[in-house]
């Protein structure tokens, strides 16, 4: 297919794939950056898998919630469990973030066992982040956790950004750093429930990691930094989607791909830089 | 004179674990407190019940209010507990001091930027105000921190082990910089160090923290050889070199 061709096809017959992944791309871009920040990267991989075992859980059949809410409600929870574990020190963090990655992973394949067929290749689909398939509802719906979620961001950039660099001096200000922390997680939560719903989980993690650090390599700016991580979380999902059409690969793979190639050549122009 | 801190008979741990008991001193204002003591004694469980975030397991610590608001510490972390992944410069970090005055949902306003340029100047680094924070050396970075303290125009500086894994002379800087503003801001200053000697040349009272042993008084009452050789459990000897303390572990002999 001629370029053309191919950007017509896309905004005729899958203009909701294209809207939605750019979407699901800057904004997890831009969380990413204070998930990198934070070293809590592995805790984004796991609440990915928690969204995708909440959203396997609404196939049981007694359960009568749609894919999203389950999706939510089970990333919700974990996330407030999540908040209180995270802080004790019986149990290293990184251990029992590895825990509950297991056992979302092996808890969703029991219940896909355990579903009729037809279920079990929708909840694949959903699982390798068939992107091509997004329902003008679940689109709307991420649109407006977008919106949300980047205005509270905005609101509250300097309470997040001083909470992330020094949590112990905030405190002793009176933030009750515990409350943002939880407040934070819940809108990653939010976010990465219904992005990983829509798009997949490859497709939100790797947004979550892949632009915050190309763009720490990038420019030597704090506000620098989310910009430019958002302008590659929005881009990528267009180059990707557009190189997916063009050597029929599938979506998600692609994207990430391009994300990848992004953050390579940021690394080689970050070490000829310091030559 | 009322005393700014205060604490009556408490006891302080975590959960059930019991790490001081029975705690009775106080700090007055314009106070030059030092607080010294092993590693593990107890100094920063001390720090976190002044800096009020961690509560008695029972008696009380009382923090005297100003008149018109309430007390406000200006809090120096050790330079290692800060996460500095991402590049914030000098002048964003000194502005986060600012945070909790500016408010929720607000930006800092101009009067805000010319406060945290006064404290830059104040601590002598406003030249490096555009750097990037992680870049500097660690005197350079204590000084940012202090001038984050001051930006929030606090009742009290309080500085968790100002001068640990720092060269000689940017230790002896930081020492300076922080009687000056003792001296010459009448600024009350509560500073903990495991260097004895830090502590000895400067401050003008003690607590010395050990589980089973806490005393406070004047430097000079509680800094002695007895009292030091049975905290670190060694010979200690306590001397003066013009007019400075020096103190010296294990055997000595000889002049």
């Amino acid at each position: 297919m001629e370029t053309n061709e191919i950007i017509a096809t896309i905004m005729a017959e899958f203009p909701y794939a294209l809207y939605g992944s750019i979407l699901v791309g800057a904004l997890c871009a831009f969380l990413g950056v204070y998930i990198v920040a934070k070293r809590v990267v592995f805790l984004g991989a796991v609440l990915t898998q928690v969204s995708v075992l909440g959203l396997a859980m609404t196939f049981l059949p007694f359960m009568l919630v749609s894919h999203t809410a389950g999706s939510l409600i089970v990333t919700i929870i974990a996330v407030m469990i999540l908040s209180r574990l995270l802080t004790g020190k019986k149990i290293p963090r990184e251990a029992l973030l590895g825990f509950i990655f297991v056992f979302s992973i092996a808890a969703r394949i029991l219940i896909m066992q355990k579903t009729p067929k037809v279920e079990v290749s929708e909840i694949e689909n959903l699982l390798r982040g068939d992107i091509l398939f997004v329902t003008p509802e679940l689109f709307y719906m991420m649109l407006g956790v977008f919106i949300a979620a980047m205005t509270l961001h905005g609101l509250l950039f300097k309470e997040f950004s001083y909470i992330s660099f020094d949590a112990e001096t905030a405190r002793t200000q009176g933030f009750n750093t515990g409350r943002w922390e939880t407040l934070f997680y819940v809108i990653a939560a939010v976010v990465i429930s219904v992005a990983t719903h829509m798009v997949g989980d490859i497709f939100v993690f790797g947004f979550l990691v892949i632009p915050p650090i190309a763009a720490m390599l990038l420019v030597k700016q704090v506000k620098a930094i989310f910009l430019v991580a958002f302008l590659i979380g929005t881009l990528a999902p267009m180059v990707g989607l557009f190189f997916a059409f063009k050597f029929d690969f599938p979506a998600s793979p692609a994207i990430i791909a391009v994300a990848s190639i992004v953050f390579i050549l940021a690394g080689v122009l970050n070490t000829l830089r310091r030559k | 004179m009322l005393p700014l801190i205060e604490f009556q008979h408490a006891t302080l741990g975590y959960g059930r674990k019991i790490v001081l008991q029975d705690v009775n001193f106080a700090i007055n204002s314009g106070d030059y407190f030092g607080m010294v003591g092993p590693n593990g004694a107890g100094k920063t469980t001390l720090l976190r019940a002044i800096l009020g975030t961690l509560k008695p397991l029972s008696g009380k610590v009382v923090v005297q209010a100003a008149a018109t608001t309430t007390l406000r510490f200006g809090y120096v972390p050790q330079r290692d507990t800060i996460d500095d992944i991402l590049p914030y410069t000098v002048q964003e970090v000194v502005m986060m001091g600012r945070y909790r005055q500016i408010g929720i949902f607000r930006r800092p306003q101009k009067s805000d930027r010319d406060f945290v340029l006064e404290s830059l100047q104040h601590v002598d680094i406003a030249d490096l105000r555009h750097r990037v924070f992680k870049d500097l050396s660690g005197g350079q970075k204590q000084r940012v921190l202090i001038a984050r303290a001051l930006a929030a125009k606090p009742a009290a500086l309080i500085l968790d082990e100002p001068t640990n894994g720092m060269d000689f002379s940017s230790k002896i800087s930081i020492l300076d910089l922080i009687h000056q503003l003792h001296e010459e801001d009448r600024l009350t200053v509560i500073m903990v160090s495991h260097f004895l000697d830090d502590v000895a040349n400067y401050v003008k009272r003690l607590a010395v923290v050990e589980r089973n042993f806490f005393q406070v008084g004047e430097v000079d009452e509680v800094l002695n050889e007895k009292n030091l050789s049975s905290l670190y459990q060694m010979p200690i000897l306590v001397t003066q070199v013009n007019g400075s303390k020096v103190i010296l572990a294990g055997e000595h002999r000889g002049n």
